[in-house]
């Protein structure tokens, strides 16, 4: 019953965004509000229906109906409530749902906006969400329908349909068979649906980008429109990226973070041309610079959520993120094709009109460090891109799939984003229009100081590794600089207002916010990059398999295995816990618990560290192997990890300067710098 | 001055894209639909099908003897994909060696173990546990597991003496009545 009641609203969602796409072409055609207003209607009602499809799914997972095929795959009775609400996103179906049901409430919160001064706009933006919505939604209902029930017919024999075939009963399996237990973890319960929701944010800057193409407005309304739904995009982007590292070192057991598999690729692509288009658009807000690219840029990264989307779901390359192989590989490559095509063909048609209104002066200036910064982060991509497809293109010509291995990502990367790093710490210190090398150097000359300090610190304290003594430089200028920034800024306003030190700090960051929360922003992103030199350069590791009462060494750390205790836990798994102590220069620090546990319905194990964390370090146990009868003892394999945690606490910092730019507020945009010749529209404005 | 760097801009600025740009960019971007799509037309085709050609391969035996099935023109090939963290791999080991010691006298029969994702010491200890005395190797890479298109393990093809996909079997053997039921059809 339920199952057709979803079934229903699916498609009636389907036939109203399809409506949505004709109206919105009609309006545009007729130049008709009435059939405008009629398709942003249409948008605004497929967000309750989805949200109907949705909530029937989680009802249908929640109450256990295992003769819904999708119920029985991802969901069994032994698991708790909140992993079968979740499980709406554990599978392929549930997950397209969640996608369209999160996309047509972002593209519904912007019809809802004031539009007397962008009508124009409206009804491309609604074509552009609707398409985008209507696609999902044809594969949703026509190849991976969530609600689809095992049968018996007459005959015997075990049919999966939608509807029962005559004659047919209805076939009731007495329990499912589970959540992949790598996927029961708090960190994969928020780690897709921030991915999601980042992919699908950023398809929100791209129907403007269409909007104001094919309307030929050329100004930078459409970027002034978008900027908080790109830093709401990213940041969603960013912390799924994040936590999924933080899920893969806590879970996947190999010690890392990041392996460059093609999944994460897929997910990190899109995040390197987000954040070039963040940092470009600013040029064309200020200095009317940049249009094209930032046409470009936002064209990429639609196609590469797009694209990102489909090497989940496709099975064109092996990853450990796939879903099982799936007929919609074909449907997502149609729409791929015909949405680069379009964006491509717009963006030449619209080429000549999309010319700068200055010029750059000076190769030191911020915009000038600022296109630096953006190619090297298309020099990122182009490593990762062909990195991530090189499988298919030797596969192409050697008939063989060979996959390119970390050390390639990280020798060619490197570079690139040790470069980034020092770019960092010089282009906020630039200004816009206008600097020399002597403006920079006068600013510069007391933070670098400080951080030749710092280096030559650590190499007093033993560290001997060039790479990571300048990676040490490198961080530690980009740190002294933005401190120095936010003294600079924080004294000056005291002299001017008299403010105490606490209320300065937080006028000044309250009248900028871009400004200081981008400089948060760059704080964390260094605090990583700490964390990321620590684990890449200096992480060690040692295996043994030792009896009850022997000891592993690691460095500084000692390992004892005591005690290995084999249970059943009540939620249908075995688990295996091994107790160790640690202790470190012979004193004794602590006692941790690796274990495995095996899942029953699945057969599938599972391997949990136990990690000792401090600023310094990590020390990662993983328990590897036992004899069943514990007579030679237990395999640990032990990581020291220093510094990993500055990656994390890094990543709060990155979040906490996100939230500071993206706050929304009242205030009016400062006036930008050049002043727009022929424009209409006042350049004052609030966004949103 | 500033006026007229403003117009020079503008003059550069406004010119369209030359043909050959346009051209490129096309031609980029159709290149990369066209990788994309046979990646795409290989994964829906699916595994080799019975009465197929098998492409030869080469397994390289974690003892260090390579088997090249060129060389095994005119055999019958049987090839056990498994994986020493694979339950139900353990369960038709000793079967596999079992039929493997029945046929080896012949002559005309080669067992190919091939272990999937796996680290060496668990897979050694595997064959040791279960006293394996056929061919046993890692497909490195997974290029073998990638030809067959397997979807798990334990899963055993079996080629005949043409060289033609005979047989396949996914999951375990229960038997060494079963292999032999598969094996003996195969042979004059």
């Amino acid at each position: 019953m339920l199952a057709n009641i979803g079934f229903g609203v699916l498609v009636v969602s389907f036939i109203t965004s399809l409506y949505g796409i004709i109206a919105s072409i009609i309006g545009v055609r007729k130049n008709s509000l009435a059939w405008v207003e009629s398709a942003r209607k249409a948008m605004q009602i497929t967000f309750p229906l989805i949200t109907i499809v949705a909530l029937a799914i989680i009802l249908l997972l929640v109450t256990g109906q295992y003769q819904v095929q999708y119920v029985y795959n991802v969901t069994s009775s032994t698991m708790p409530l909140y992993l079968k609400i979740t499980a709406l996103w554990g599978g392929q179906s549930g997950s397209l749902v969640f996608w369209a049901w999160l996309m047509s409430a972002f593209t519904t919160a912007v019809t809802l906006r004031k539009w007397e001064r962008d009508r124009e706009f409206l009804p491309w933006v609604i074509l552009v969400g609707l398409v985008t919505l209507t696609f999902f939604l044809s594969l949703i209902l026509f190849f991976e329908n969530p609600f689809v029930r095992f049968w018996v017919t007459a005959a015997g024999n075990q049919v999966i349909s939608m509807f029962p075939p005559a004659g047919a009963a209805p076939l009731i399996p007495a329990d499912g068979r589970g959540l992949n237990p790598l996927l029961r973890h708090p960190g994969m319960i928020i780690h897709p649906p921030m991915l999601y929701l980042g992919f699908v944010s950023f398809v929100i800057p791209y129907a403007f980008a269409v909007a104001a193409l094919v309307t030929g407005r050329t100004d930078d309304r459409w970027i002034r429109i978008t900027r908080r739904w790109t830093l709401v995009a990213w940041l969603f982007l960013s912390l799924g990226l994040v936590l999924g590292s933080r899920w893969a070192y806590d879970v996947l057991g190999w010690g890392g973070y990041w392996a460059w598999d093609p999944v994460e690729n897929a997910a990190f692509m899109p995040w390197l041309t987000g954040t070039a288009f963040l940092h470009s658009v600013m040029i064309q807000e200020k200095r009317g610079l940049f249009k094209r690219w930032n046409m470009i840029l936002i064209i990429l990264t639609y196609a590469l959520v797009i694209f990102g989307t489909f090497l989940t779901r496709s099975g064109v390359l092996s990853s450990v993120h796939s879903f099982a192989q799936s007929a919609i590989g074909p449907m997502f490559f149609g729409f791929i094709a015909l949405s680069m095509i379009f964006s491509v063909w717009l963006l030449i048609w619209r080429w000549q009109i999309l010319h700068a209104e200055g010029n750059m002066h000076s190769l030191l200036s911020r915009e000038a460090l600022f296109l630096l910064n953006n190619l090297l982060f298309m020099g990122i991509l182009v490593v990762v891109f062909w990195g991530t497809v090189f499988p298919l293109i030797s596969e192409l010509f050697t008939g063989q799939k060979v996959t390119v291995g970390p050390a390639f990502y990280e020798r060619s990367t490197g570079p690139l984003f040790a470069a980034l790093l020092l770019l960092m710490g010089i282009a906020p210190l630039s200004a816009w229009g206008h600097s020399t090398v002597k403006t920079l150097g006068k600013a510069l000359w007391k933070p670098a100081l400080a951080a030749l300090a710092v280096v030559i610190a650590a190499f007093a304290g033993g560290i001997r590794n060039g790479w990571a003594l300048f990676g040490f430089l490198l961080v530690s200028l980009v740190i002294f600089i933005t401190l120095f920034e936010y003294f600079r800024g924080v004294t000056a306003r005291r002299r001017r207002t008299g403010e105490g030190w606490l209320a300065a700090l937080f006028n000044l960051m309250a009248r900028n916010r871009r400004r200081y929360g981008g400089y948060i922003i760059h704080l964390g992103v260094v605090l990583m990059a700490l964390g990321i030199i620590g684990i890449e350069m200096f992480q060690t590791e040692t295996q043994g398999t030792i009896p009850p009462g022997g000891s592993l060494r690691l460095g500084r750390y000692e390992v004892t295995f005591t005690r290995l205790d084999i249970f059943d836990a009540n939620d249908g798994r075995n688990v295996a816990r091994a107790t160790v102590l640690v202790s470190k220069d012979g004193r004794m620090v602590g006692e941790l618990h690796p274990r495995r546990d095996l899942y029953f319905d699945s057969m599938q194990p599972m391997t949990i560290p136990g990690v000792r964390s401090t600023i310094e370090d990590d020390l990662y146990v993983l328990l590897v192997d036992w004899q069943p009868i514990s007579s030679t003892g237990v395999t640990f394999k032990v990581f020291h990890n220093p510094l990993i945690n500055w990656l994390w606490i890094g990543g709060f910092v990155f979040i906490l300067g996100m939230l500071v730019a993206a706050w929304p507020d009242k205030d009016p945009q400062p006036v930008p710098v050049a002043v727009r010749r022929g424009q209409a529209i006042p350049s004052r404005s609030s966004g949103d | 001055m500033v006026e007229e760097r403003i117009n020079n801009a503008e003059k550069t600025n406004r010119q369209t894209l030359p043909r050959w740009v346009v051209g490129l960019v096309f031609a980029v971007l159709i290149g990369f639909l066209v990788l994309i799509g046979l990646g795409l037309r290989r994964t829906q085709e699916g595994p080799i099908v019975i009465g197929q050609k098998v492409p030869y391969f080469e397994l390289k035996t974690f003892d260090g003897e390579v088997y090249h099935t060129q060389q095994m023109q005119g055999k019958v090939i049987v090839v056990n994909f498994w994986a020493s963290w694979c339950k139900p791999c353990e369960q038709e080991a000793f079967e596999l060696e079992e039929a493997w010691q029945f046929y080896k006298p012949r002559g005309d029969v080669v067992f190919l173990g091939v272990d999937y994702v796996d680290t060496e010491p668990e897979a050694k200890a595997f064959i040791q546990q279960f006293g394996l005395t056929y061919p046993n190797g890692p497909d490195l890479r997974t290029r073998i597991s990638q030809m067959f298109r397997i979807q798990g393990v334990p899963e055993t093809y079996i080629i005949d003496r043409e060289g033609r996909l005979a047989f396949v079997k996914k999951g375990p053997f229960l038997s060494v009545t079963e292999i032999r039921g598969a094996v003996d059809p195969l042979l004059p």
